[in-house]
């Protein structure tokens, strides 16, 4: 089931100056699906996503939204795409209803009706005309994807939709933005720096550094056989010697082990070790962090 | 395009920029209206009369007892003897060049605030329209709306050519109202002279025409409106260049400064008369005041500003549509 | 609301826009289209007088230069007369520094000019020092044919200013002030004197002839302590010198 591609990108290159800080991105968005822009601050992430939604012009390469070539057919383009860059960085001195009301002035045929509908979809119908000086990010953050989601886009952009806010606010906005792509039938570009969060939100992923893309795929193929079991044992001498026998050990300063996630195999090491006398006072799943994944992905190059 | 200039609009009056000019133009009107009401209280005491003519023959006496002192410039003395020659014009056509009353304060008002006072005003609004956008960071909305970028910085140029026409309105309309409460509303028909000419030889009448004030305010004001629109285009191109309002409006308000200064001292430095600055007080034209650089007229004024207008204009959009935003 | 701050500001913006146009087309065009008619309407009677009002003209000791307080003999008059009379008095000083009797002449020519002298009650002259010091030169070019055609000159003129200002004022009293010597100390300060005194007999006559016209002599006050009244450019009279011309004027108004 190959879905209509809404999003597409070849050969993206920006130099600012002589220095080349985006060298070459490809990647395609399809219908439906939300892809994740995973890398480390200044990886080039939100230099890509200004250059997606027309802020920065790329040095070469095309981006095409719904079709249409950003440079070529900037209006069209852009009437498929909703976004918020950063912050989503509205009028302050404007209710939340002006506000709105000034972003659909900007997209034709877009009235009154839609306004309400997004207004009701972001939760604000109570104090969409209180002053947007006086809301709290949270609610400045779904005014922000309401006012994206105005033109009815089949794209939609969030640079770090979950920076600052609190984890119910997180786990509030992941629904939100699920439930666009799933139902609402939108792509949905989303960056972070957060592998955990990458990982709860998004069906792709793709992992960029240095301008580059390393690796483009879906969240389970590239977390798979990348979990690790931290184990606390006691005496941990002992337990140690018991799993180098059974698998790879890595050692961790504090005195805990690292092996490899198995399904089969993790229950199994456990009952050895409880034979051969070994307490196992923890054994603890753990989600491979960005920078193990980095190192593994880039051989050694590191992160910084 | 119309819908574009409704957003601007709607963000100029939600920021009450209006109001706050509104409110300075009221106090400073309020100021000078006293201020005036005292010098003619004085002069009255001091000559023990009301009558005009009396005080401009007095003035014409004392101007001609100035220009005997050895002490003055030749500049200064030149000034002085147009004006001198254009109060006599004015004293043997029995036309009084103050006629009391509000229209008459409305043309002093504009006569002494067109190279600083409404510039500023303008600047208010005008250094910000597009820095803010920037400093607020909506800009990044702004941009990626399917809307392209020469109409948006076009709808926000036309917004600031509307409020500026607001501001001398705002500026006409104030001035008329508190000074009328002191001077009365009446004048609008007493005459007044243009079409001095000054030439080498001093001031050239042969072509003064007799108008009535209500004309010549309005001509006042659409020079007034002329010199705010070229000045407020400037800031706004510094809005563009500039990302920080505050930058922005410093550059702007130490040119227009050094323009006011200037204008006194460049009699000899004739190549500044480019400058922009220096050829703001087109109502002088009007009036027939000797110009800051020998040579200027109205024609040369407005051409100057023009080009410095149009180029301001074409750097703003050239910038804007081709830059970057991070 | 917005929308019509909007149309209001479309508005004034047309509006201010032909005003500019205007502006542009009325200082090109319209050459010599309707030149200002010069007032015809002869001095009108006007104002009701309160109080006296005084008319000066003449030269710098009109004007009152060389003295501190800046008020001259006219000032210090002013002020005697507001005491004496007890009433308010308007002064219009109309001297002009430098001034010579023709220039006075052409001064008194004047549309305002003679209407100020129509409503004065009292007219007080001082010309003449220029025409025969020619601003403290006198002294060294002192030569007595050329004096002859200037005091000639002199003496039709103020003959053609009296007859201007009787012309537009009946009734005023007008104080002629005559001349005094500054140089009455100095080398050629005996001959100077001998002009001086010829010409203030000249003056003096040509006032007689005018009803209302009075000769106030003035050489007296400065023929023994001249340098004690004098300014120190040595021409004009100090704060003290005027005071003895105020004096001496103002005991010859009479209210």
């Amino acid at each position: 089931m190959k879905k209509n591609i809404t999003l597409s990108v070849k050969d993206l290159k920006k130099k600012i100056g002589r220095k080349e800080i985006i060298k070459g991105l490809s990647f395609d968005l399809r219908e439906g699906e939300v892809f994740g822009f995973l890398g480390p601050n200044g990886a080039g992430k939100t230099t890509t996503i200004r250059m997606l939604v027309g802020l920065i012009k790329p040095t070469s390469g095309t981006i095409h939204i719904g079709g249409y070539n950003i440079e070529a057919q900037f209006s069209e383009a852009m009437k498929n795409l909703g976004c918020i860059v950063e912050n989503p960085e509205l009028y302050p001195f404007l209710s939340g209803y002006n506000n709105l009301l000034h972003f659909a002035r900007m997209l034709e045929g877009i009235g009154e009706e839609r306004i309400h509908e997004v207004t009701k979809l972001a939760g604000l119908t109570e104090r969409i005309h209180d002053k947007v000086k006086t809301y709290s990010l949270g609610m400045r953050q779904r005014l922000g994807i309401a006012q994206a989601l105005l033109g009815n886009p089949k794209v939609l952009i969030l640079d770090e939709p979950t920076n600052g806010l609190d984890p119910a606010g997180i786990r509030e906005m992941r629904e939100f933005i699920r439930f666009l792509a799933e139902k609402e039938g939108l792509s949905v570009l989303v960056s972070s720096h957060l592998l955990s969060e990458i990982q709860q939100l998004c069906d792709r992923v793709a992992i960029i550094s240095k301008g580059r893309i390393i690796t483009t795929d879906t969240v389970e193929n590239l977390l798979s056989n990348r979990e690790r079991v931290q184990w606390v044992m006691n005496p941990s001498e002992k337990g140690k010697q018991v799993l180098r026998e059974l698998t790879k050990v890595e050692e961790r300063e504090d005195g805990t082990v690292l092996t490899e996630f198995d399904e089969q195999g993790t229950p199994l090491w456990n009952k050895r070790l409880v034979e051969a006398g070994v307490s196992v006072l923890e054994m603890n799943r753990k989600m491979p962090v960005l920078e193990d994944l980095f190192l593994e992905l880039t051989g050694g190059e590191t992160i910084d | 395009m119309t819908k574009l200039v409704q957003n601007e609009m709607l963000k100029l009056i939600a920021k009450k920029r209006l109001i706050v000019i509104g409110i300075i133009i009221g106090v400073l009107v309020i100021l000078f209206t006293y201020a005036q009401y005292k010098e003619t209280e004085t002069q009255r005491k001091k000559l023990g009369t009301s009558d005009w003519r009396t005080i401009l023959q007095q003035q014409i006496v004392d101007t001609t007892n100035r220009l005997s002192s050895s002490r003055i410039s030749d500049e200064w003395k030149k000034q002085l003897q147009i004006s001198l020659q254009q109060k006599q014009y004015y004293l043997d056509h029995d036309i009084n060049p103050a006629e009391p009353g509000a229209p008459t304060f409305i043309r002093i008002f504009l006569e002494n605030s067109i190279d600083l006072f409404i510039p500023l005003m303008v600047m208010v609004i005008a250094s910000d329209l597009v820095s803010s956008e920037h400093s607020m960071g909506t800009v990044k909305l702004l941009l990626t709306r399917p809307v392209k970028r020469w109409k948006i910085l076009l709808s926000k140029y036309i917004t600031l050519c509307l409020a500026v026409s607001l501001i001398i309105a705002i500026a006409g309309i104030l001035s008329y109202l508190i000074s009328g409460t002191v001077f009365g509303y009446k004048g609008w028909g007493a005459p007044i002279l243009t079409g001095f000419n000054i030439t080498d030889e001093g001031l050239s009448t042969s072509d003064v025409r007799l108008l009535s004030l209500w004309e010549f305010l309005l001509m006042d004001l659409g020079l007034v409106w002329f010199v705010a629109i070229v000045v407020g285009t400037l800031s706004f191109m510094l809005s563009v260049l500039i990302r920080s309002t505050a930058a922005g409006m410093g550059v702007m308000l130490a040119a227009l400064i050094s323009g006011a200064i200037l204008s006194n001292m460049v009699s000899s430095w004739e190549s500044a008369k480019y400058f922009f600055m220096v050829n703001l007080r087109l109502t002088d034209y009007m009036k027939g005041s000797a110009p800051p650089i020998e040579g200027m007229n109205l024609s040369f004024s407005m051409m100057v500003l023009l080009v410095w207008w149009a180029a301001a204009l074409i750097v703003s959009f050239v910038v804007f549509t081709k830059r970057d935003v991070y | 609301m917005v929308r019509l701050v909007t149309i209001i500001a479309a508005l004034f913006f047309l509006l201010w826009l032909a005003g500019l146009g205007w502006a542009v087309s009325e200082y090109y065009a319209g050459k010599q289209d309707q030149v200002p008619k010069a007032s015809e309407q002869k001095i009108e009677k006007a104002e009701n007088k309160k109080g006296l009002t005084v008319v000066a003209l003449g030269d710098s000791l009109t004007r009152g230069t060389g003295d501190e307080t800046g008020k001259g003999y006219v000032g210090v008059l002013v002020d005697e007369l507001k005491e004496k009379t007890k009433q308010p008095v308007q002064l219009t000083n109309l001297g002009i520094n430098g001034q010579r009797s023709d220039q006075l002449r052409n001064q008194v020519g004047q549309t305002e000019v003679q209407r100020q002298i129509h409503k004065a009650d009292v007219i007080v002259v001082t010309i003449g020092g220029n025409d025969l010091f020619r601003g403290g030169q006198g002294i060294i070019e002192f030569k007595n044919e050329d004096l002859t055609g200037i005091q000639t000159k002199y003496l039709e003129n103020i003959k053609a200013i009296f007859e201007q200002i009787r012309n537009h004022n009946q009734n005023a009293n007008v104080f002629f002030i005559g001349l005094y010597n500054p140089f009455i100390e100095l080398g050629e300060g005996k001959e100077m004197s001998k002009v001086v005194r010829q010409w203030n007999y000249q003056s003096a006559e040509v006032s007689a002839a005018f009803p209302k016209i009075v000769f106030v002599p003035t050489f007296d006050l400065f023929e023994l302590k001249v340098n004690d009244y004098l300014y120190s450019d040595k021409f004009h009279p100090n704060t003290k010198g005027y005071r003895l011309i105020a004096e001496r004027v103002a005991s010859l108004i009479t209210w």
